[in-house]
């Protein structure tokens, strides 16, 4: 259970854990949009290039970010063969009685495997280089403008954030409780898909009795110190916006741009569009 | 039936930044019949020793053996093994799960193989064994129960398994000081009745002075002292910077001693008494 890599925040001192929440969270949203707009292969090459600098600079070990990319690996595959064989465009390489592939389906599988791709390792560098309460303070105040609108911003956050905390908890929880079981015999790895779920019975009562439990408590916590006393919460670690950060959102613009341009510039170039 | 564990190490998350060494180079025999008692402070790596000896953590340096299981082997007899050892973990009464007490106990031996007759004999056996009213508990839900009894609940639990070892995990936590005194007295009874071997991890330095035949010291995930309690309690220079405090029988006893009295190591209050009234005799 301890091993989750998606997700998981990794402490290193690096410009990139350094780098504002807030700029790596609108980062983030413009990395995404980049890969959104990708139509064509050597599309990818900015993008690669961007996400490789990011890798590098972050400090985190290639091996723990290819085993983020571990756990969609199924998924990445299984969408891969779906688009192979349902995309019946162009010419056809191969066919075996319905099933038919096509060199439009192969383009189209292997462009959304990459997209898929660069999108679980892109955000998994968020979450590697970013405390997940660094994450809920840049969200909160990123919203901020919302609470005009009435929006509860900061009730959305703090719930963000107990739910961020409560995550190790737990699993924490769940690895004591299946010791215990298991001491009492409980086997989870043996029998069909039925027998272990309902093995996991005593497993996950116990958990919900306990997240009550704490939720209880963490009420009851709060209200001693007067949570929502005051109307304004200030912070511990406030939020700055540094020249890193600056410089951050102007390298990923012009990445941004450079996708957006690199098939107008391949057209004028005469070059293969793939 | 017993317990040899040698050169064991163990890392958590080996190579990440999150990397910690619970366990180096540990290396112990536990006989039949021994109640044995493991103190250390927080994250001396008591509990990783434990699950080790039951199989919830794999081998990865050194060896255990418990009687005839070698659990280095590549698939070690886990069933039999953890009938054997009966575990009660901290705050046992999180594990209860069951919609009544009855099926509760009858988990564990209905899991180990016993047949359903079988299994509600033992459990029965096991309720009223730590001392719950069998009728007035078997269709309650264990929810229900008192925080005493929910840990009474989950003993029954484990003893229902019929194992021959019992290790238990601070199993004083959290109780009152009637409470804490009865489940002493409780594992006691066991050990004479129907368990061969005992091993508690306790931070009550006066339960291990007073319950146990033999204390392992533990420190930063080395065992540093293997002593009987008397032995340990009356020379405690390894205790020095262990963040390990003295039972209060041995403090009154090294008081009087600084005033010129000694009485020994007197291990439990009536010992303690019986020592301070003769060295009046004494004086008079």
């Amino acid at each position: 259970m301890r091993d989750v890599a998606f997700g998981q925040f990794y402490p290193a001192d690096s410009i990139i854990h350094k780098l504002d929440p807030r700029i790596k969270l609108i980062l983030m949203v413009l990395y995404i949009v980049g890969v959104f707009l990708v139509n064509y292969f050597f599309s990818y090459i900015p993008v690669a290039i961007f996400l490789l600098i990011i890798v590098f600079s972050s400090k985190v070990p290639l091996n723990k970010v290819i085993k983020s990319v571990k756990g969609i690996l199924l998924i990445i595959i299984l969408t891969a063969i779906l688009n192979i064989f349902f995309n019946k465009s162009d010419n056809v390489i191969w066919s075996w009685n319905f099933l038919v592939v096509t060199d439009g389906g192969l383009k189209l599988a292997g462009k959304l495997a990459l997209k898929l791709l660069f999108l679980v390792v892109g955000t998994s560098m968020l979450t590697f280089t970013t405390t997940p309460m660094g994450i809920t303070d840049g969200l909160e105040s990123i919203m901020k403008p919302l609470k005009a609108l009435k929006v509860p911003v900061h009730d959305i956050a703090i719930t963000m954030s107990i739910t961020l905390r409560f995550i190790p908890i737990l699993i924490e929880e769940i690895d004591k409780i299946i010791m215990a079981q298991k001491a009492r015999g409980a086997a989870f790895d043996t029998g069909g898909l039925i027998k272990r779920i309902k093995a996991f019975l005593p497993v996950l009562i116990p958990l919900f009795v306990s997240a009550f439990r704490r939720a209880d408590e963490l009420a009851a916590a709060m209200d001693a110190r007067c949570y929502n006393a005051t109307p304004n919460r200030t912070k511990l670690k406030e939020l700055k916006c540094m020249p890193r950060d600056i410089c951050a959102l102007v390298i990923s613009a012009i990445f941004l741009a450079l996708v957006i341009t690199l098939p107008i510039i391949w057209k004028v170039l005469q070059l293969p569009l793939i | 039936m017993s317990i040899k564990v040698k050169n064991l190490s163990f890392v958590y998350s080996p190579k990440t930044p999150f990397q910690k060494i619970a366990l180096d180079d540990v290396s112990f025999e536990i006989n039949d019949g021994e109640t044995t008692g493991i103190i250390g402070s927080t994250g001396s790596g008591k509990s990783t020793l434990i699950q080790h000896l039951n199989g919830l953590i794999r081998v990865t340096k050194g060896s255990v053996k418990v009687c005839d299981i070698d659990l280095t082997a590549k698939r070690p007899d886990l069933k039999r093994l953890r009938s054997l050892i009966g575990m009660l973990f901290q705050y046992p009464e999180y594990q209860l799960f069951a919609d009544t007490v009855f099926k509760d106990v009858c988990f564990g031996p209905l899991n180990f193989g016993f047949s359903q007759s079988e299994a509600e004999e033992c459990a029965a056996q096991a309720i009223a064994l730590v001392g719950l009213d069998f009728d007035e508990v078997k269709d309650k839900s264990p929810f229900e129960l008192s925080g005493g009894q929910k840990r009474r609940a989950a003993i029954a639990g484990v003893l229902a398994c019929k194992p021959q070892i019992l290790v238990l995990d601070e199993p004083t936590a959290g109780l009152d000081p009637a409470g804490k005194r009865e489940m002493l007295e409780l594992i006691k009874r066991l050990k004479g009745d129907i368990i061969k071997t005992v091993i508690m991890i306790s931070h009550n330095m006066d339960e291990i002075a007073e319950y146990t035949d033999r204390v392992l010291v533990m420190d930063n995930g080395k065992l540093i002292k293997d002593a009987p309690p008397r032995d340990l309690f009356s020379d405690i220079s390894c205790f020095n910077n262990t963040g390990l405090k003295l039972p209060h029988t041995v403090n009154i006893a090294s008081i009087l001693k600084k005033r010129g009295i000694d009485i020994g190591t007197p291990l439990n209050i009536n010992e303690l008494v019986f020592n301070i009234k003769q060295a009046l005799d004494g004086v008079k």
